[in-house]
Parts: C-alpha cells; sequence; structure tokens
C-alpha cells in the first residue's frame, strides 16, 4: 500500500523555513531595496519621503564610488587568484608523497581555525613600523629597510591583503584537497604511457578535474573577499591611513552606522548587490554553457 | 520542488510590504522594572553596582537591572530600541552621544523633566546644552588629556615648549624614547590646536579647520615627530605599550589610563599641558559621561526614574571610589570634597579640567573626527604639509556635512 499524503503536505513542511528565509533574507532585503529610494538619515529619521532615484544619482556621481569600486575589485580579484593559488599549490603537496602529512595539515588550517577578529589584530600589530615583526624580520634576517606598513597608502592595502591571503588559503586548500583526492589514478597512468611531462598532466588532468569542485568554492570566496569589511577594517584601523584603504562595504558601514545616512547605504547595498547578482549571473551561465559543450 | 510562480510573487509582495506596515511601534507598557544600559570600563561597572546596592537597600521594592553596552552599540542599539517605541528607561554613557539621540527625538529634555534647580548642583564644565536643552545628568567629568610621566625618569614635568623638548630629547637614547604620544586619532590634536588659538568648529557648529591655527598645530605635531624624541609610527597601541614597558618617559594620555600605568608598576606623574611656543597652554578637550531618560518612558515610572537618577549623581554615588578610579565628580560638593582635594593626582586633574575645552556634542563632530584624521595622518606619514591638510579637511567636512544633512 502507498501511503499518500495531501497535496499540500510539502507546504506544509516547507512553511517554517519559508518564514525564516522571509523573516531574516527577503525581509531586510525587501527594506533595504525599500529605503534606498528614500531619504531616511539622521535629520529625517522619522519624517523620511520617496526621493525616487536620489540616492543612487548621487552616489554614481561621486568619484568616491568609482575609487572605492576599483579598490574593491582590486582586493577581491587580488584575494581570489592569491588564495586559490596558494590552495591548490599547497594542495598538490599535501596530496604527493611527503613525510608528515597529518601535521602539516593541521598547521595549515589553523589560519582558518582562528577567530577573524584575533588574526586580523595580531597582523595590525605585527605591521607595526618599528616594533612590528614583519618590519624586524625583513630588517633583521633579510637586511630590508623598514615598511610604513600602515602609514602609506600604498602599504596599508598590502597588508590587510597579505593578512587575508594568510586567512583565506586554508579553505581553497581543503576544497583542493577533496577534489584531487577524487581525480582517479588511471588518468595519470594513461598520461604517463602517452609521455605527458608534470606540467601537461596537470594542465589536461588536474585542472579541468579541480574545476567542478573550484568553481563554487571561487565564486563563494569572490562573494565573502567582496563583502569582507571585518580584516580590512581592522588591519587599517577603520580605512586608515587616511580612508585610502576602503572598499565599497566598508565605506557603507562607515555612512549607515557613523554618519547615520541609512537611505544613502541602502542605495549604495543595492548597488553591490547588483553588481554581485551579475558577476554570480555571469560565471554561473558561462560554467553551465561550458559544461555543455563538454558533455 | 519549486514553489508556484505566483506564490513567490505573494512571498516577494509580504517581504516588500512588511516593512511599511512593520512601522510605529505601540508605547511602551511599564512593567515595574527600571532598566538601564550603559557604557563603563569593567572597573568603573563595579563601583556602579556598589552604588546600585546603595539604592536598593534604601528602596527595597525598586526593581533595577543595569546591561552594559560598548559606546557604539550603546548608541545604535538604543536608536533602535527607542524608534519602534520601546528600550530601556535610561541610558548612560559619554556625552556625545545625546546629539544624534536629541536629534532623533529620543530623549527627554532633562531640564524639563528633573525638578526645578537639579542642575545648579552640577559644576558648569559639566553640562552641554544643544538645541536649548539639557539632555544628560553628568555623574563625571574629564576625558581630558594630560602629560603623564614616570617618576621615575622625570623628576619635574616640563612646563613649556623648550623644557619639554630639552627633557624629551635627554631621555631619547638607549632602547627609550622622551616621548609618545597617539599620533593618529584628532582628539590627541585638539589641545594643541586650542593652544594655537584654533578650534574645530564655530558657535553655529560650522567647521573651522582651514585656519592658521590648525595649520600652527599641525606643523607643531610634526615637528615632534620629526625631532626623534618619539617613535616614527606612535599609535596609541604603541605609546600605551612603551610608557607602559618604562621606554617611554612621558606620554599624553587621559584618566581612563592612568590606572592601569600603575598597575603595570610605573610611578605615575600628572601635569597639566606644557606652553606652546606661542606662550599659551595647550588645552585639552572634556567631555563628560551621564545619564539621559528614554522619551518613552511610561508616565508612572517617571518618579523612580527621576529618583534614581538623582541618586546616581548625588555626592555619595560620585565619591565612592573616585580617587581609586582617578575620576572627577561633576556635583559641586563632591568636587570641592577634601578627599579630591586631598588627593594629589585628581587635584592636578582639576587644573586640567579648568584649562580645558568642553568637546562640542552636535552630530557634525563625528564629521569632523573623520574628516581630522586623515589630514592629520598624512601631515605625521609627511605626504601633505600642514598647509594642504587644513585646506582638504575643512572642504571635506563642509562636503561631507552637507552629505549628511541632506
Amino acid at each position: 500500500m502507498i501511503l499518500r499524503a495531501p497535496r499540500h503536505f510539502p507546504y506544509a513542511l516547507l512553511a517554517p523555513s519559508v518564514v525564516v528565509m522571509l523573516a531574516v533574507v527577503l525581509f531586510p532585503l525587501g527594506y533595504n531595496i525599500w529605503l534606498s529610494f528614500r531619504n531616511m538619515s539622521l535629520y529625517h529619521f522619522r519624517d523620511h519621503v520617496f526621493v525616487g532615484l536620489e540616492q543612487f544619482q548621487l552616489i554614481l556621481s561621486e568619484p568616491l564610488f568609482y575609487q572605492t569600486l576599483g579598490k574593491s575589485l582590486l582586493w577581491t580579484g587580488v584575494n581570489v587568484v592569491g588564495h586559490v593559488t596558494i590552495g591548490i599549490t599547497l594542495a598538490m603537496l599535501l596530496n604527493g608523497p611527503i613525510k608528515g602529512k597529518v601535521l602539516l595539515r593541521m598547521l595549515l588550517i589553523l589560519p582558518w581555525a582562528m577567530p577573524q577578529y584575533i588574526s586580523a589584530l595580531t597582523w595590525r600589530g605585527m605591521f607595526n613600523y618599528e616594533y612590528g615583526a614583519v618590519n624586524l624580520i625583513l630588517g633583521q634576517w633579510f637586511h630590508l629597510p623598514a615598511i610604513p606598513w600602515l602609514s602609506d597608502p600604498f602599504w596599508a592595502f598590502v597588508a590587510p591583503v597579505i593578512t587575508n591571503l594568510w586567512l583565506g588559503f586554508p579553505f581553497m586548500m581543503i576544497v583542493a584537497l577533496g577534489g584531487l583526492t577524487s581525480i582517479p589514478q588511471e588518468l595519470y597512468e594513461a598520461a604517463d604511457l602517452d609521455g605527458a611531462d608534470r606540467w601537461t598532466r596537470f594542465w589536461h588532468i588536474t585542472l579541468p578535474s579541480l574545476m567542478p569542485v573550484m568553481l563554487p568554492a571561487i565564486l563563494l570566496g569572490t562573494i565573502w573577499t567582496f563583502n569582507s569589511t571585518l580584516v580590512i577594517w581592522l588591519v587599517s584601523n577603520g580605512g586608515q591611513p587616511a580612508d585610502s584603504t576602503h572598499i565599497l562595504v566598508t565605506y557603507i558601514y562607515k555612512a549607515a552606522f557613523t554618519y547615520s545616512r541609512y537611505s544613502y547605504a541602502a542605495a549604495f547595498s543595492v548597488i553591490v548587490f547588483l553588481i554581485l547578482l551579475g558577476f554570480v549571473v555571469h560565471v554561473l551561465r558561462d560554467a553551465t554553457r561550458g559544461e555543455e559543450a563538454r558533455s | 520542488m519549486r514553489l508556484p510562480r505566483n506564490a513567490m510573487h505573494a512571498l516577494l509582495a509580504i517581504g516588500i510590504l512588511l516593512p511599511v506596515v512593520g512601522c510605529g511601534g505601540a508605547p511602551k507598557k511599564s512593567d515595574g522594572r527600571i532598566v538601564i544600559w550603559m557604557q563603563m570600563d569593567p572597573e568603573e561597572r563595579l563601583r556602579f553596582e556598589k552604588n546600585l546596592e546603595a539604592y536598593r537597600a534604601a528602596h527595597p521594592d525598586a526593581q533595577v537591572e543595569a546591561v552594559p553596552y560598548d559606546t557604539e552599540n550603546l548608541r545604535q542599539q538604543f536608536q533602535t530600541a527607542a524608534a519602534a517605541g520601546s528600550g530601556p528607561e535610561i541610558i548612560f554613557g559619554p556625552s556625545d552621544q545625546v546629539g544624534p539621540l536629541s536629534l532623533l527625538q529620543l530623549l527627554l529634555p532633562l531640564e524639563e523633566t528633573m525638578p526645578a534647580g537639579f542642575f545648579d548642583r552640577f559644576i558648569p564644565q559639566s553640562l552641554d546644552t544643544l538645541g536649548g536643552h539639557l539632555w544628560a545628568a553628568p555623574d563625571q567629568i574629564g576625558n581630558h588629556l594630560m602629560l603623564v610621566y614616570n617618576k621615575a625618569l622625570v623628576p619635574q614635568p616640563p612646563a613649556d615648549h623648550a623644557t619639554f623638548l630639552a627633557e624629551a630629547k635627554r631621555l631619547t637614547g638607549k632602547g627609550r624614547y622622551g616621548f609618545a604620544m597617539n599620533m593618529g586619532e584628532p582628539y590627541w590634536l585638539a589641545p594643541f590646536l586650542a593652544g594655537f588659538g584654533g578650534w574645530v568648529m564655530d558657535e553655529a557648529s560650522h567647521p573651522t579647520l582651514d585656519t592658521p591655527a590648525m595649520r600652527d598645530a599641525l606643523g607643531y605635531l610634526a615637528s615632534l615627530r620629526a625631532a626623534g624624541i618619539m617613535p616614527k609610527e606612535s599609535d596609541y597601541q604603541v605609546a600605551e605599550t612603551l610608557f607602559k614597558e618604562g621606554k617611554a618617559a612621558m606620554i599624553v594620555n587621559g584618566p581612563w589610563s592612568w590606572s592601569g600605568y600603575r598597575k603595570a608598576g610605573i610611578d605615575v606623574g600628572v601635569a597639566p599641558l606644557w606652553v606652546l611656543p606661542n606662550g599659551q597652554p595647550a588645552r585639552p578637550m572634556t567631555a563628560s559621561k551621564g545619564y539621559s531618560i528614554n522619551v518613552n518612558v511610561p508616565a508612572e515610572e517617571k518618579q523612580q526614574v527621576i529618583e534614581l537618577i538623582t541618586f546616581l549623581t548625588s555626592p555619595e554615588a560620585q565619591l565612592r571610589d573616585a580617587i581609586a578610579l582617578g575620576i572627577l565628580p561633576s556635583h559641586r560638593d563632591a568636587w570641592s570634597d577634601p578627599s579630591i582635594q586631598g588627593d594629589p593626582l585628581l587635584k592636578l586633574s582639576q587644573v586640567g579640567i579648568e584649562l580645558g575645552k568642553r568637546m562640542p556634542v552636535v552630530p557634525e563632530m563625528r564629521v569632523l573626527w573623520d574628516t581630522m584624521r586623515p589630514g592629520m595622518q598624512q601631515v605625521m606619514n609627511g605626504s601633505r604639509t600642514p598647509e594642504v591638510a587644513a585646506r582638504e579637511m575643512q572642504a571635506s567636512a563642509v562636503q561631507q556635512i552637507a552629505g549628511m544633512k541632506r
């Protein structure tokens, strides 16, 4: 006998999660979009009105938007490329015949296991011009001049990038390691018979086989990095020096919570949302097209 | 499985419409409890608990609860809660939080709420009027930067620029600096700005950053940094650590830091900031901390709230542990109390307050901090001259205040 549930039963099962999703995802998103068309701020907190696209026009007419957008893209690009490269390289090393694999793997995951907050503040301490570990090592071991990590706009951007690279590679490494172990050994044996060298094997077997696993990870990593406020905020101490290290999201944070420009910040985050949405749709479409072409 | 398309649309519509419906909460009802949200250092919190105990002993049926927050969260959470018609009855925090909160109409004007003549009991330096109203009842005054020195190294605190520089130079060397200071925060720039005859804003809260005084102040700090008497990258953390380790002989810091230095084993002396080359002393910003009342407080609780605040700002409460914590009272009787007058540190601290200028509590001040910070840092790292930095500060401040007021 087949048990039959009424047709609406699946909906009833879904209802609780739909309600939660509504409350924590759709509601804030909707509210945010609604807010972006108004003029809510410190000076119009209770009497805010509909202003149409005014906030968007204001943002898109400010040079600051393009500067921070450029910096955001650079920040995301450098970090994600770095994470993936370091991650895959280390995963391949760990997957190879080396001693102390377990210990090494544990050590390499450590950056991930530490609370980001602590790591970021520790790195900030290490970047101090005179007393920080980084400059001490550069000076005493490599006899290089000290770098003004935190006071020069260029280096103040490099410093959080280094911190974030250190924080982010373990994730990619773990994903890549999982991917590597699932590549059938026969492929490499066949390649050996055909006389393929290491590079060819990497390029034609390892990398394509890793892609299905890496792609979602890269997508996630891109969005996380693009939206990550914590590291850049803490290492640069809130955009120091001279607000030169802001990326889009840290700037939004400041607009909303330092200056109480709620609608302005909401409009700003709608723009960021659209940028990310466009990116994800584009990448996913490319990926599915690629898979269809292959199959 | 997919939801039918029209169901998705319905959900989306609800998501977008909910906020419209959700605006405006019901008025707060009395539940017999008085809740205080407060921002205090851990040590200050202990004294607060003792004060609450004393209050409860005198009012056995009173229910008072205190919830600690940090500065930013206190303001943001209160803003959210009070705007929705709820929140704690009382909040306690730094005086400048009343700027945004009063503008948002989330606080009761206290000169109308508290009994007539209530504010006469406080020393005038502890009170801020904003929009013609008093929004906080102060229980202390302070936050003023002073010259703090290590008595083991500095026998006599320098009183003017020449002796300061000579002393700092004498003490620099052998892994030690004569001086250290937070060179990245404009709060440390303000005393020098005031000393050279300038200020951050005028009476109408318009920024006044592009002035000869600002150029002098920036130039003066840059010259201290260039004199080799302090570390090159000297932020709060570095200065603090060096001083605690005895590797910096003098530091400029506020009352909140002094007990920490003593705990680190430093024999601390405190002195007013030195007289600048123009013959005027550097004048620190002063600020108080105090109690404000939520606009949503139920009518039947008002009397109890007033009594509680009156007690918490009384000499009895203000003098408790004041010497151990280095906190200056705001009540006239406590200010002139023999125990305060007899404590050398607090006595000198009072001199600092009398020299100081009130930190503005208007919301524009937040913008000014953010626009002065970059300029100050750029002058310190040599990428801007004081002239250019002052001009850019002013332009950016004017622009950002206009943005904030849109």
